[in-house]
């Protein structure tokens, strides 16, 4: 049973289409990412999901039921506009927007600390919300979409912002939330982080969904065709009969080919030229390579006839 | 609570209440408001009560009898602590006059000039020459000594003993100890009028100004993750409005010390109340009914504006029918019970100024009452469902200012 199931959602705001028959699940237990280039209804779907706007056509499913608003206190959601009261004090805040989502005030207090303790953020519990740093904010509300122990977790660019050592201290905590047997859905630019991490994606461009399915699955369709050589001396790459794509630097090329079993005879004629090659490597292509291949041809796609954009 | 619309609205109303009282400003204002407004109310009494005109200014006539009643009317008189010289008739001193009404460095304020009745019986003629043409008080305080000389010097002359006359031109004193006094409660009623207008007004801009902060602060998204727009909504005016009533609580509950404390025995005399306790309770019910109508109206602005700036070129929808009940006061003062102004009090704007003071001067049958109270709760339950609609879509907007096309089609979005 999937925690969230889209069946063919739509939703039009005025002349402008945001989603546009959009199916995708999200199975227990899974890290889901949710990847799409700006403006492309990756929150307009977020916002779907849970309730704070009801497509115009489609059904919306979590937990195996159809939506209502008493399954929401088993959701947590970090929007991607922050936003917190600023006058108010930390410790405050988090037990105010706690009890929002059902906790008793002791109970959410009480988890509050837990979870300011294991962010590194204790001391600036009495403070005033304005008188943090921006990163400090963001751990505030991170904290506040897990307080109340949600078993689907919905993060909407959870990252941006945040330096790498923060970036990594929730990451894990994401990872952890994982192992205990939560979902937990982000949206995210940082593809290095998704293709680490995800179990699956789903991609959407212009509010249609591109491609979706498990990590493997998605690159399974794609062949391995990527080849990266690290030499020095002179080299012939770029002109190989086998080569689509080049992109040669300073001693580093990466190549894309036509077909990757070719990868062998490059390597000879490259040898065979008087190229040094200390390095030779044959990889699949990267989730940002597929990224970008799939966001330009739905654009492409729509410039020669279906229009999105009315 | 297992209601969970009521769980959130209580959630959010505490919330706003308790973060509200809280701060330095209500505070401030709680201390600072009845203290400047009694600073003005009993500074501008106690200087209209005790400010004498001082003017410099002289009085030609050839009756001397007239010129010295008059000096000594002018110079110690109940109203006017003036420097009067009396000079007879001639030319030489009509030029001397001119002269100085002329000099910067004189300070005569104007001269009379008395030319004798030609017949006994009638006025003398009077001409007075100002050196500004806008010295009132002069004018006005000449008026009334000459008036009260001449009516002194025309009783004398017809016999009428010095002890009566005395007793004649004494103001007379009604005494309204049965009732209380009349003009400390109409005071009353005024300055309860004032207080409402602004607290309604304060507390109005309040709830817009909050829904503007938690729109740049961009915390909605969260909020709206569990809660729906109209809980939020509805929190949120009971919230600040709590906050507007527990001020006033604090006025009243302060004031009845004050009253009570034996400081003020000659501000109400023979133990009438200044304020009735049906009267406070009218004032909290008009005062619930006005803020929801004009706070809703407050909302539905905030959720269609994105800072303040934009806010006020829009709080002229407040402004106006705040400032019509304030002109309509005046029509109400004289006729309370005209119909203009059963009229005007029964609009539902209008009814918790007007009403409530209406209530205050005078007896406002019960029917009146009834209906304004359901014309209001009918009103504020159409403002309230077309701002929980502007709002619903409207807190999701950011950016960009919507058109009045727009925010017609924002009715029909759930």
């Amino acid at each position: 049973m999937p925690i969230v199931d889209l069946q063919n959602i739509r939703k039009v705001y005025g002349s402008k289409v945001a989603v546009e028959g959009l199916t995708l699940s999200i199975e227990p237990g899974s890290m889901y990412g949710l990847l799409g280039p700006n403006g492309s209804g990756k929150t307009s779907s977020i916002r779907m999901m849970i309730g704070m706007t009801i497509p115009d056509s489609g059904t919306v499913n979590l937990f195996g039921q159809p939506f209502n608003r008493s399954l929401l206190t088993r959701v947590g959601y970090l929007p991607e506009e922050r936003g917190l009261y600023k006058k108010m004090k930390v410790l405050d805040q988090l037990v105010f927007l706690g009890s929002l989502h059902g906790l008793d005030t002791s109970l959410a207090r009480k988890r509050s600390l837990e979870w300011c303790e294991r962010l590194q953020i204790a001391d600036v519990v009495n403070k005033k919300t304005e008188a943090l740093s921006k990163g400090m904010q963001q751990k505030i509300q991170f904290i506040a979409s897990l307080l109340h122990r949600p078993e689907l977790i919905i993060m909407d660019e959870p990252f941006s912002g945040l330096d790498p050592v923060n970036a990594q201290l929730l990451m894990d905590e994401l990872l952890d939330q994982r192992a205990r047997g939560r979902s937990v859905l982000f949206s995210t630019h940082r593809m290095d982080q998704v293709e680490k991490f995800c179990d699956s994606i789903a991609l959407i461009s212009r509010g249609k969904l591109l491609l979706s399915g498990t990590m493997r699955e998605v690159k399974s369709k794609y062949p391995r065709n990527r080849v990266q050589i690290t030499f020095t001396g002179k080299e012939n790459l770029a002109a190989h009969p086998a080569v689509a794509e080049a992109r040669i630097g300073e001693g580093i090329a990466e190549l894309q080919l036509y077909n990757g079993d070719d990868a062998c005879h490059l390597l000879a004629d490259a040898i065979g030229y008087g190229t040094q090659i200390t390095r030779f490597e044959v990889t699949e292509p990267t989730l940002e390579d597929i990224f970008i291949e799939n966001v330009k041809a739905s654009f492409g796609d729509a410039d020669s006839g279906g229009a999105v954009d009315a | 609570m297992h209601n969970p619309f009521l769980h959130n609205v209580w959630l959010i109303a505490r919330r706003e209440y308790l973060e509200r009282v809280r701060t330095k400003g209500f505070m401030f204002a709680t201390v600072l408001i009845p203290t400047l407004m009694g600073t003005l109310v009993f500074g501008s009494l106690l200087l209209m009560t005790t400010s004498k005109t001082q003017s410099h200014i002289a009085v030609v006539t050839s009756d001397q009898n007239f010129g010295t009643d008059l000096r000594h009317q002018l110079e110690a008189g109940r109203d006017a602590d003036m420097k009067v010289d009396v000079y007879a008739p001639s030319d030489a001193i009509r030029d001397q006059l001119v002269r100085e009404i002329h000099n910067r460095n004189s300070t005569l304020a104007g001269y009379l000039w008395v030319t004798p009745a030609t017949s006994p019986g009638k006025n003398p003629d009077l001409a007075f020459t100002a050196r500004s043409v806008g010295d009132i008080a002069t004018k006005t305080t000449l008026e009334v000594a000459i008036n009260s000389v001449l009516m002194r010097e025309r009783l004398a002359a017809n016999h009428v003993p010095a002890a009566d006359i005395d007793t004649l031109m004494e103001p007379v004193k009604l005494d309204t100890s049965a009732t209380g006094d009349t003009t400390t409660a109409f005071n009353a009623a005024y300055m309860l009028f004032f207080l409402m207008y602004m607290v309604i007004m304060l507390y109005g801009m309040n709830t817009a100004r909050s829904i503007i902060d938690e729109k740049t602060s961009r915390i909605f998204e969260v909020l709206l993750a569990t809660i729906k727009p109209d809980e939020l909504l509805a929190g949120k005016i009971l919230g600040v409005g709590a906050v507007g009533l527990t001020q006033i609580g604090v006025w009243m509950v302060g004031a009845f010390a004050i009253l009570n404390s034996g400081l003020s025995h000659n501000l109400s005399p023979k133990g009438h109340p200044i304020i009735s306790s049906a009267q406070i309770g009218f004032f909290v019910l008009y005062f619930m009914f006005g803020f929801l109508i004009y706070s809703s109206v407050a909302a539905a602005l905030g959720a269609m504006t994105n800072s303040e700036q934009e806010l006020q070129q829009l709080n002229m929808f407040l402004v106006i029918p705040l400032a019509f009940c304030m002109v309509m006061i005046f029509a109400i003062i004289r006729a309370p019970d005209s119909g203009l102004a059963t009229v005007v009090s029964l609009i539902p704007f209008c009814s918790p100024l007007l009403m409530n003071f209406r209530i205050s001067l005078t007896h406002v049958p019960a029917w009146q009452i009834n209906l304004s109270v359901m014309l209001m709760s009918f009103t504020v339950a159409i403002i309230l469902w077309f701002a929980s609609r502007i709002y619903r879509v409207g807190i999701l907007m950011y950016g960009k200012k919507p058109s009045l096309v727009e925010m017609l089609r924002w009715m029909k979005y759930s």
